[in-house]
């Protein structure tokens, strides 16, 4: 069976070449990254305490999602190198009503956080998922993983809601998951994702000599990984400065107001960027919203959020980027409504 | 005849050279494993990480690791890629924040933080029944008394009972002279979800402590509804803990 490296080479329109770096640039550039530790030393950041909370949350935030974005990045690459470029047409030739909640439901088997799901999506839609089913995956897997599930149930144990939250978290999660892909709608994978690394296309214009297996594993698996880390640093950049400043405790003020308490948890669960595994949590220590703001926090905040904004950007195009927000904080909220009238 | 048959039939594809953005980006990949690895060696994993999570730097040094030496011999290929001035400087981006994380001195979240973080909702973690036990009162159980209404019932039928916390010094301008109030972040995977365990305790000497300043208290317990104060009978310095985050 064909991979998508003997594939013939479409002529496409490259952009132009960028200026090479000469070795002034690199010298530069180390120089630049030499200079850190003598500026921390100097200006000692521990005599500012805000300073110092944004270093300690920026470099946490950093540090646990790397790994999981290099094992998203692992995952991608074996998905790029072992499976048949045909397997995923073929499922892209079902129905779109099937194909939706089976990649929402496919989740279940990835138990990974949401920064590695963007780099396995993209490459699922590179093998020729339907970009609607890649994008429905992305978005569900770090909520109806075994993971979250768990971590959903220790934080709510002992509560009431338990169940409510367990459960509704999950077909919640996939709920929205599925009306998000079906926004996106029937488009193709060149509307659906940017340019990727460059590696991509030498590797296959290089394919005059077939590439070992091994040699573009490791391509695609340093590629994937270099292209997200710069979206993920610059978000966790972000994330750190408002974590640092904003006032959880204050939030807690709007609680008890029916849809602004949802729409408020929904926009603190984007500006915290916690991982899906442990922002269960978070959404228990707010007690006074209720079961519907909190559960909303917990579908939103693993679907966008300020670190995973910069990922989407940088995979996929602007316009999308916009239908996934807008797609899934509208049905979430819709969905988070109704739960409050239901309940009570 | 394409570009691909005609090097295909000039034998272009033997000749391997090393490419400058491959053997950069297995330098990046590199150094961000070689952090991993010295958070691992120094014990600095746990001012970012809970024990729950620190499986994490292990696996990120082992897959950086993997990577790097992997791009590293990928590195001579037919079509050795440059690398832009652009490019290189967001490679740089990349990198800066694995050398300041080498760089900055190891701290905690201290008093600056406490202000934003809501209390640690400890009800499925710590159960009325486990209180009831009668084993020693931790700063997890007082989180639990101060948010569910169990916790509180369970947390005040031990009243009077002997405590001995270590945590932070926390104090605001209208805490009064002889009281402090003791602060533990509760941090499930990583610091960014860290929620706080506080206590307030009476009987301190003034003047002697300053915010962030760890100590031992050692007291009697007395919950008030949802607040719970300890009288101290004695309130020691001590180092930071090597875990100072704690785990539910």
């Amino acid at each position: 069976m064909r991979t998508l490296e003997e594939l013939p080479v479409p002529e496409i329109a490259r952009p132009r070449a960028p200026r090479p770096a000469t070795a002034r640039t690199g010298a530069a550039v180390l120089l630049a990254l030499a200079a850190i530790p003598v500026i921390v030393r100097l200006a000692q950041p521990q005599r500012a305490a805000w300073v110092q909370a944004a270093f300690i949350i920026f470099g946490s935030l950093l540090i646990q999602a790397l790994p999981f974005v290099a094992i998203g990045a692992f995952t991608s690459a074996l998905i790029e190198v072992l499976v048949p470029i045909g397997t995923l047409e073929r499922l892209a030739r079902l129905p779109r009503p099937l194909q939706l909640p089976a990649a929402a439901l496919a989740g279940l088997a990835m138990p990974i956080c949401e920064c590695g799901s963007v780099p396995v999506a993209r490459r699922l839609a590179l093998k020729g998922l339907l970009p609607s089913a890649a994008i429905t995956f992305m978005l569900a897997a770090p909520i109806v993983n075994p993971v979250v599930i768990a971590s959903t149930f220790v934080a709510y144990r002992g509560r009431q809601a338990l169940w409510l939250m367990v459960g509704g978290r999950f077909l919640l999660g996939a709920l929205v998951a599925i009306v998000a892909g079906w926004t996106v709608g029937a488009i193709s994978r060149e509307e659906l994702l940017r340019e990727g690394p460059t590696e991509e296309h030498v590797h296959a214009v290089e394919l005059g000599r077939p590439e070992p297996r091994w040699r573009r594993f490791f391509v695609h698996l340093g590629g994937d990984f270099l292209f997200m880390g710069r979206y993920l640093v610059l978000g966790a950049a972000l994330a750190a400065l408002v974590q640092t400043f904003l006032p959880a405790p204050w939030i807690s003020r709007v609680a008890g107001t029916p849809v602004l308490g949802i729409a408020v948890m929904m926009v603190l669960a984007a500006l915290l960027s916690l991982c899906s595994e442990s922002d269960a949590f978070v959404a228990a220590s707010f007690a006074p919203f209720g079961p519907a703001p909190q559960l909303a926090f917990l579908v939103f905040g693993p679907m966008v959020d300020l670190k995973l904004t910069t990922l989407y950007a940088g995979t996929f195009r602007s316009g999308l980027v916009r239908t996934i927000i807008v797609a899934s904080f509208a049905t979430t909220l819709v969905a988070a409504m109704w739960l409050q009238v239901l309940s009570g | 005849m394409s570009e691909i048959a005609l090097r295909a039939a000039s034998g272009a594809g033997d000749h391997r050279r090393l490419s400058p953005a491959r053997v950069a980006g297995a330098g990046l990949l590199g150094a961000w494993a070689a952090l991993f690895w010295w958070l691992l060696a120094s014990g600095r994993d746990a001012l970012y990480l809970s024990t729950r999570t620190r499986w994490v730097v292990p696996a990120g040094a082992a897959l950086l690791s993997l990577a790097a030496l992997g791009r590293l011999a990928t590195a001579r290929t037919t079509h050795p890629e440059r690398i832009g001035r652009r490019e290189a400087w967001v490679m740089g981006a990349v990198l800066a924040p694995a050398v300041l994380l080498a760089s900055l001195p190891p701290a905690t979240l201290g008093q600056f933080s406490a202000g934003t973080r809501s209390s640690f909702s400890a009800a499925g973690i710590v159960g009325a029944g486990d209180l009831a036990s009668g084993r020693e009162i931790t700063l997890v159980d007082v989180a639990a008394a101060q948010t569910t209404p169990e916790g509180e019932r369970a947390l005040a039928a031990r009243a009077g009972e002997t405590v001995d916390f270590i945590g932070f010094v926390t104090r605001y301008a209208d805490t009064p002279a002889d009281e402090i109030l003791l602060t533990r972040y509760v941090v499930t995977c990583c610091v960014a979800d860290a929620t706080i365990a506080q206590v307030r305790v009476v009987n301190v000497t003034p003047g002697r402590f300053r915010p962030n300043d760890w100590v031992e208290v050692t007291g009697t317990i007395y919950p008030i509804g949802r607040e719970v104060i300890v009288n101290a009978s004695a309130v020691e310095p001590v180092d930071r803990p090597e875990r100072p985050y704690l785990t539910p």
